[in-house]
């Protein structure tokens, strides 16, 4: 089930990108990031190093279809990623991020391979049990721009010590315009222990989701 | 009294050692595990490492050094603040990491 738009001023406050799941899209400095996002209309799968603390490079391959699955579109990107803010807090943390992508697009909704740029931004604030975030991402194509826009409210069930699972709960409010122009609300349960990250759920129409992410 | 005052200083030479055994730092900033693993990491990786502990709920990391090594403070910020964080504080402490931790343990 698809809600409609909710308000014009959420949509300019939620102005920010869809990466790949929506943490931190990047690891520590010297470490490999693994991720994976995975429903019916969307899919998308990225690597990427992390050069310095605010610096990763990376690759991606992403797949948009419609919900009846007659438009299609998968793209290829090398991508960049940069920590553009960072304000560490005592009991809090809150990040301004930067993904770029540049590469091609396919789709049957038009001929042949077209150059991509999908810049895009995130903004998020977590403590050891709030999350927040709030992103959007664009994907443009001469004759087939679409974007990507997504805001996630989060709560632990718990304070987890650093060894221990610690478990969330995360609704999603997610646009793509290349499906719908109208959001979908997914809720997923997340669980956080050390280098993994995984996230499932279902939207309000049943569709599954599932996510990951790998540090190491 | 010459013997007193060698026992006196056997003793303080002993709390020495013992003062010296793990650096605790106040970080700003870790919230969870996933994020704050790359402390761990590459912490350990420093050669005068035996042993890293990240206390989420307390925000602190304590390090304890290898027998006969001693721990680069300035070294170990360095490695935090490239994980993303800040640090704060950073202090010596005369508890080993599993005597830390059992500290906190029996404070819950």
């Amino acid at each position: 089930m698809k809600f409609p738009f909710i308000s014009s001023g959420l949509g300019i406050l939620l102005m920010s990108i869809s990466v790949v799941v929506s943490a931190a899209p990047m690891g520590f400095k010297n470490s490999w990031m693994l991720m994976g996002d995975f429903s019916k209309t969307y899919q998308e799968f990225g690597l990427n190093y992390a050069t310095t603390a605010n610096d990763a490079f990376g690759i991606s391959a992403s797949a948009m279809q419609t919900d009846n699955s007659v438009s299609k579109q998968q793209n290829f990107e090398a991508v960049y990623t940069r920590k553009l803010a960072r304000w560490n807090m005592p009991e809090a943390q809150a990040n301004i991020w930067f993904i770029g992508g540049l590469g091609s697009t396919t789709g049957n909704t038009f001929t042949g391979s077209k150059a991509m740029a999908s810049p895009g931004i995130q903004v998020d604030y977590e403590t050891t049990r709030f999350y927040s975030m709030a992103s959007a991402r664009f994907y443009a194509a001469q004759g087939a721009t679409s974007n990507i826009t997504t805001a996630r409210l989060g709560a632990s069930f718990y304070e987890a010590d650093y060894d221990e699972p610690q478990p969330w709960i995360v609704v999603e409010a997610r646009r793509m315009t290349f499906v719908s122009n109208q959001y979908e609300f997914t809720p997923m349960v997340r669980v956080i222990h050390k280098r993994y990250f995984v996230e499932a759920g279902a939207n309000l129409s049943g569709q599954l989701r599932f996510n990951f992410m790998y540090n190491y | 009294m010459k013997q007193l005052n060698v026992i006196i200083a056997i003793a303080l030479m002993g709390l020495s050692q013992m003062a010296l055994a793990s650096v605790k730092v106040t970080v700003n900033g870790m919230v969870c595990s996933f994020c704050a693993q790359g402390i761990e990491k590459s912490i350990s990786k420093m050669d005068e490492t035996k042993a890293v502990f990240v206390d989420l709920k307390n925000k602190v990391v304590v390090v304890e050094a290898k027998e006969g090594k001693t721990l680069n403070e300035k070294l170990i910020s360095e490695e935090i603040k490239d994980s993303g964080y800040d640090v704060v504080k950073i202090e010596t402490i005369p508890q080993t990491v599993a005597q830390f931790r059992a500290q906190q343990k029996d404070k819950k």
